[in-house]
């Protein structure tokens, strides 16, 4: 099909002008975390890298950026086990497949702020479902404090979490699993493998792709998780549940210390860069040209 | 051959029990919200929220409602329009870049990725800065160009994606009779790739009504606020009266859910077309 200068230009230029103006944002947060900014008017003060020394001081930003580690490793890897677990669970099952796969699937329609209504609930350690119920089952021993404890608060959050994104990590796997060729599963049903062996011999390892893809598309998530803090625990008991997501938005929008806030995201920004440039051009490359 | 079936079955018996097992852990959040969301003051006291509800108390409903009305209204405001443009910028630019040989668009496409991707927070605040230099800060058509800047590359990396199946000769054809680029997407892609554009409209639909942090962050008060705000406001003043909380989340969860009940294979579609393959 002819194209030429104009079309170009007539197509490409709302995402171009979207692109730039969000590199203008980011260049923006930038600078003003190079910047004395104390209280909502703009105050252009260099202070070079002072914010980032000042966020390296503070126990509290250490406290957040290890939470986000340990929601890394305590969100990723469950999920995504949860996840591969029922998507071969699920092929097995046969005509079964389309009765479960929704019912792990919908919490992913939800919104956070609607997840974290409920599960501040069910976690609640008085009044919430999961301690009662235990009661009422004679078991009310096994009753914890969850959210009221700032040892098991986070491990709470990512519970809920694990709930509403284990139904994502499973449909990259379905598809994976529905991607093996056939003929690879019969050779070895015929040479006699049970399901555990072929998960391990044949599921396994050929669903690396789509396991990167979860680990990308999780990390990423686990870096801008906000919404359940702020509406389960609001980054408490005292600051035990803050992840640099909250912290910035606290910084900024509650106490109005602008320039600290925009260190922050400078470094959530360098975090996802990790992930998300690899991601993208692993992505890039499967455009055809 | 019957009893080969009958076999067959049986040994299926412990996968599907373990299914049944664990579906049942993923409903109970569900069932405790509508069977709660259902029930009397009185019935909450008695804390014994496994129970179902005795009758249907949909006042709790209407008292809900009373306080989300303003913020669905809202939601239903901001998500329909900046979904509409979204999808519409995203999927013309996909369609360029998916379908014409063109030396930047790997270029273009790897950045779009990342603008996909990015964390809300790294552009929370000079988007509220742009937007009260527009002067619509804490206002509809405000939060609409918040989501459209924000959504678009996402629309455009689903609907590139998807318009990369349609066959090439569809195209060539076209080129034949002399049609355009412009012509073309109109009069042929949009409604030959009509369900890229439904899955990933529907997609985007869902995470903006869904969305939080942006909603809160550019808006004050309730002139402007959607829905998950005043959701989590409720949490806030309302504590402790959990079957108002209930059948609040129950509300602004019923677009979303009527989305996925009804039309899940899109979403579906376009979830795994934004990430893996088309």
């Amino acid at each position: 099909m002819r194209y030429n200068r104009v079309h170009i230009v007539l197509f490409l230029a709302p995402i171009l002008i979207i692109v730039l103006v969000l590199c203008g944002m980011i260049a923006w947060t930038g600078a003003v975390s190079m910047d004395n900014w104390v209280g909502m008017a703009p105050v252009w003060q260099f202070n070079g890298l002072q914010n980032y020394a000042t966020l390296f001081r503070m126990e509290r930003f250490w406290s957040a950026l290890q939470n986000n580690l340990i929601w890394m490793v305590a969100f990723i890897i469950p999920s995504a086990a949860l996840g591969l677990l029922l998507a071969y669970g699920l092929t097995l099952s046969g005509r079964a497949e389309s009765l479960f796969r929704p019912l792990f699937l919908y919490p992913l329609a939800l919104s956070f702020v609607v997840t974290g209504t409920l599960w501040a609930w069910l976690y609640d350690p008085d009044a919430g479902v999961i301690n009662n119920i235990l009661k009422s089952v004679g078991l009310g021993d096994l009753g914890q404090p969850w959210i009221s404890s700032p040892r098991q608060a986070t491990f709470c959050l990512i519970g809920a979490a694990i709930w509403q994104y284990t139904g994502f990590a499973m449909t990259l796997y379905l598809a994976a699993i529905r991607d093996i060729p056939s003929e690879i599963f019969e050779a070895a049903k015929v040479d006699g493998a049970s399901d555990i062996q072929i998960f391990r011999h044949v599921v396994v390892p050929n669903v690396t792709q789509a396991t990167l893809v979860t680990i990308a598309m999780l990390t990423v998530f686990t870096l801008k998780v906000f919404d359940l803090v702020w509406v389960i625990t609001f980054g408490g008991p005292g600051t035990s549940t803050e992840v640099l997501g909250f912290f910035m938005y606290v910084a900024t929008y509650r106490q109005a210390f602008i320039g600290l806030g925009a260190a922050i995201s400078v470094i959530i920004l360098i975090l996802a860069i990790a992930v998300v440039v690899p991601y993208a051009w692993w992505s890039m490359k499967r455009l055809q040209t | 051959m019957k009893t080969m079936n009958m076999k067959k079955w049986l040994s299926k018996l412990p996968l599907l029990f373990i299914l049944t097992v664990a579906a049942l852990v993923w409903l109970l959040p569900m069932y405790t919200m509508v069977a709660n969301s259902l029930k009397t003051q009185q019935e909450i006291i008695r804390a014994q929220y496994y129970l179902p509800p005795h009758g249907l108390e949909l006042r709790n409903y209407v008292t809900a409602f009373s306080i989300l009305k303003q913020g669905l209204l809202n939601s239903v405001l901001v998500s329909v329009p900046a979904t509409v443009l979204a999808v519409f910028l995203g999927s013309w630019a996909g369609f360029f870049l998916a379908r014409m040989r063109f030396k930047y668009s790997q270029t273009i496409f790897f950045t779009t990725t990342i603008a996909t991707f990015l964390p809300y927070q790294v552009v929370l605040f000079p988007l509220m800065y742009l937007l009260m230099t527009l002067h619509v800060i804490n206002t509809r058509p405000g939060l609409v160009l918040a989501y459209l800047i924000l959504n678009t590359p996402m629309a455009m990396l689903i609907t590139a994606t998807f318009f990369q199946m349609i066959p090439v000769e569809l195209q060539e054809a076209a080129a034949l009779d002399g049609c355009g680029p412009v012509t073309f997407y109109w009069r042929i892609l949009l409604p030959v790739g009509r369900l890229a554009i439904i899955s990933t409209a529907i997609l985007i639909f869902t995470f903006i009504w869904n969305e939080f942090l942006i909603a809160m962050a550019m808006t004050q008060g309730p002139s402007a606020q959607m829905a998950t705000p005043v959701l989590a406001g409720l949490k806030g003043n309302y504590a402790q009266v959990w079957h108002i909380q209930m059948a609040g989340a129950m509300i602004t969860s019923i677009p979303p859910l009527l989305i996925f009940i009804f039309l899940g294979r899109y979403f579906v579609a376009g979830l795994m077309a934004g990430t893996l393959k088309g």
